[in-house]
This record gives C-alpha cells, sequence and structure tokens, in this order.
C-alpha cells in the first residue's frame, strides 16, 4: 500500500474514532444525566406515595370511628328508648370486653365485641312505647311482643356485610338464647349459641340485676353471685361463669367506674 | 403504511402512530419491564415513517404522567431520531402535563435544553 492509501485510511479511522468517543462522551454525560434526574423524580413521586398512603390510613381510621360512633348511638338510641338507663351500654360493652378476654377470642375480635355488644337491643326501637315503657309485669301477650326484640334487632343488622355489624346482627339475634335451650327466639342450646351471644346474654344480665329500675331495686352481690351459680349451665354458659368468678375484681372495678349517677 | 396503536397498559402508555394523518402519539405512563423490547416497534415505525410517508407537518404529542429511568434513556433516542430528521421534515412537538403534576414538566423543561435545536412546546393540559 502507499504512503498515501495509509495514510487517508489513518484519517479516516481518526475521524471514525472521533465520532465513536463523541458519541461515548454524549452517552455517557447523558446517562449521568437520566439517573441524577430519574433519582430526583423518583424521590418526589416517593413522598407523594407517602403522603397519599397516609391519607388514605387517616381515611381508615375515620371510618373506623365513625362507625364505632354509630354503633355506640344506635345501642344508646335503644337504651333511651327502654327503661334501661345511665352507663348500661357502656359497662357491658367493658364486660363483654372481658369475658371475650379471657375466654381466648383474638384481641382484635374482643375489641369488636366490645363495640358491637351495646347494640344487642336495638330491636326494642321498633317495640310501642306502650309496652316498652309500661311500668310494672308485662302480661303474657306484652311479652311476646317484648320478645319479639331479639328478632327486630337482628332484622334489621342482617343486611349488612360490615364486620361490625354482622356481630351486632349476632349478638341483637341470640343475647336472650339460654344454655340450657329455653331461651328466645330460637331456643338454641349450649355451643349452638354464638359465642357472642352467650358473652352478651351473661353481661347483660349481670348489668339488669346490679342496677335499680324503675320496677326492681338493685341486687346485692351476694343474690347475684347465688343465682349465677345457680344458672351456670342453665342459663348461662358454664365456662362463662367461671371466668367471671376468676376474675370478679375487674368486673366489679368497671362496674364501679362507670357506676349511674343518681340525679 | 400501516398506522400502529398500542393499547394502554398498566404500565405502558396509549401509543397511536398515524402515518395517514402524520401524528405520533404517546399517552400514559411508561414503565414497561423490558422499555427498549417495548418500544422498538415504535422506533421501527417511526425511523421508516420519516424515511418514506411522512406529512409536511408531523405533530408529536407526548403526554406521559410517570416513567423510569429506562424510558428516560428511551426518550433521549426518542429526540435523536427526531433531531436526525429536522431539517428535512417539519416538526410539531408538545409535552403536555398537567398542571399539578411537577415531575412531568420539569422533565419537559429539561427535554427542551437538552434538545435546543428541537421545537418541543410545553402544554400545560386542560382540565
Amino acid at each position: 500500500m502507499s504512503d498515501d492509501g495509509m495514510l487517508a485510511e489513518v484519517d479516516s479511522l481518526r475521524e471514525h474514532t472521533i465520532v465513536t468517543l463523541n458519541k461515548l462522551t454524549k452517552d455517557i454525560k447523558r446517562q449521568h444525566k437520566i439517573m441524577e434526574r430519574s433519582d430526583k423524580r423518583q424521590q418526589r413521586e416517593y413522598d407523594e406515595l407517602q403522603k397519599k398512603l397516609q391519607e388514605v390510613e387517616e381515611l381508615g381510621k375515620e371510618i373506623a370511628q365513625t362507625q364505632r360512633e354509630v354503633v355506640f348511638t344506635m345501642g344508646a338510641i335503644a337504651e333511651s328508648r327502654s327503661k334501661e338507663t345511665g352507663n348500661h351500654v357502656k359497662r357491658v360493652a367493658e364486660y363483654t370486653y372481658l369475658f371475650a378476654k379471657y375466654y381466648g377470642l383474638p384481641e382484635a375480635e374482643c375489641t369488636l365485641l366490645k363495640q358491637a355488644s351495646p347494640m344487642h337491643d336495638i330491636g326494642k326501637v321498633a317495640i310501642p312505647d306502650a309496652v316498652l315503657n309500661k311500668p310494672g309485669r308485662f302480661d303474657e301477650a306484652e311479652r311476646k311482643i317484648m320478645d319479639t326484640h331479639a328478632q327486630l334487632g337482628y332484622d334489621m343488622l342482617q343486611g349488612s356485610k360490615r364486620t361490625l355489624l354482622k356481630m351486632a346482627a349476632t349478638v341483637a339475634y341470640e343475647h336472650h338464647e339460654k344454655w340450657n335451650g329455653k331461651g328466645y327466639p330460637r331456643q338454641l342450646k349450649g355451643e349452638e349459641i354464638h359465642i357472642y351471644g352467650r358473652i352478651t346474654a351473661l353481661a347483660d344480665v349481670f348489668d339488669a340485676l346490679g342496677s335499680t329500675r324503675v320496677y326492681k331495686p338493685a341486687w346485692d352481690d351476694e343474690r347475684i353471685f347465688k343465682m349465677f351459680r345457680e344458672e351456670r349451665g342453665e342459663h348461662f354458659d358454664p365456662a362463662l361463669i367461671d371466668i367471671f368468678f376468676e376474675h370478679l375484681d375487674e368486673f366489679l372495678a368497671f362496674r364501679d367506674t362507670l357506676k349511674d349517677v343518681v340525679s | 403504511m400501516e398506522n400502529l396503536t398500542l393499547d394502554e397498559t398498566k404500565y405502558t402508555p396509549l401509543i397511536e402512530l398515524d402515518a395517514a394523518k402524520g401524528v405520533i402519539a404517546l399517552t400514559g405512563k411508561s414503565y414497561p419491564e423490558n422499555t427498549f423490547e417495548f418500544y422498538k416497534p415504535m422506533m421501527e415505525w417511526m425511523a421508516e415513517y420519516f424515511r418514506t410517508v411522512a406529512k409536511d407537518v408531523t405533530v408529536i404529542n407526548l403526554e406521559i404522567i410517570y416513567f423510569n429511568s429506562s424510558s428516560s434513556k428511551l426518550f433521549f433516542d426518542f429526540f435523536d431520531l427526531l433531531d436526525e430528521v429536522k431539517d428535512d421534515h417539519k416538526l410539531d412537538i408538545n409535552w403536555i402535563y398537567d398542571e399539578e403534576n411537577e415531575n412531568a414538566e420539569e422533565a419537559g423543561e429539561d427535554f427542551i435544553e437538552d434538545f435546543e435545536d428541537l421545537p418541543i412546546k410545553l402544554i400545560v393540559k386542560e382540565e
């Protein structure tokens, strides 16, 4: 090959190399730029996502809180229409929590039951005033009407898909069933009665007996305890009666802190 | 030359390449798993389009909400391609973004800076 030919080839090679190197330089610089910008962008997107996530979480809390308040208010409405007064639903709520805890239900379920149990008498809102607020004892017909409140409460709540309201439906439906099968409305027996129903039944009765009502004075503790021992395995789930006596001090402590104020 | 349309997916934008109208449009997010593989048909279509049937004016609408870093690299290649044909074809390039999307706005500004010979316009999206 002549020198000229060789020089031409070297020139061409040089040119080509310069083009390639320029492109490489450009690419490297570009790559750096891309990474830098992407990092910045991703950080911003991350911040934004975090912010939105927090908003969603707060919304979730808000919904749960609203649900709790609505449920509690519904219970209070039922209570205000009937002869039961004061802190009855609040105490029942605390007792059901204690029973659920010592029965061994998971913490989340105990808390839910505490929120759902105040609605046990919600069916009473559909009972006529003349019956509901009648002073003195009910006659046969009135008793029958009163007893429909369990079914009525269930009918009101059973359509819901919400865990809390479904639980409240069960509580309303089964809180007058008895362990021995002599309760209502379905005469369920033993463990056929849902644990939520068995727990609320005992919590409700314990509080009703210990409270003063227009138609009766409050029972003293010994009388209540005697009755509970007699009704162990009859009206009440024996396991729950055992829990009650085992943790008596805790039940009584709640009763004291949520005492009805006599005005 | 046939048009090419790729439907929007969770990770990829709607791509509309219309040879008859002379419109190239990308709308949506860009997080493909294999970015260069995904955009290959588009890049090939564009090269073919500008080589053969390009209209007097080609409108390029880019409305990319979010994109990953390999998409960012792809967009450089995209603009490189346009940069190469800009002397022979009239281009009308729009980078469209939502007012609240600061990232998209900034990305558009960056591309304008990187490709100062390309007529890229920033367009705030109408509500």
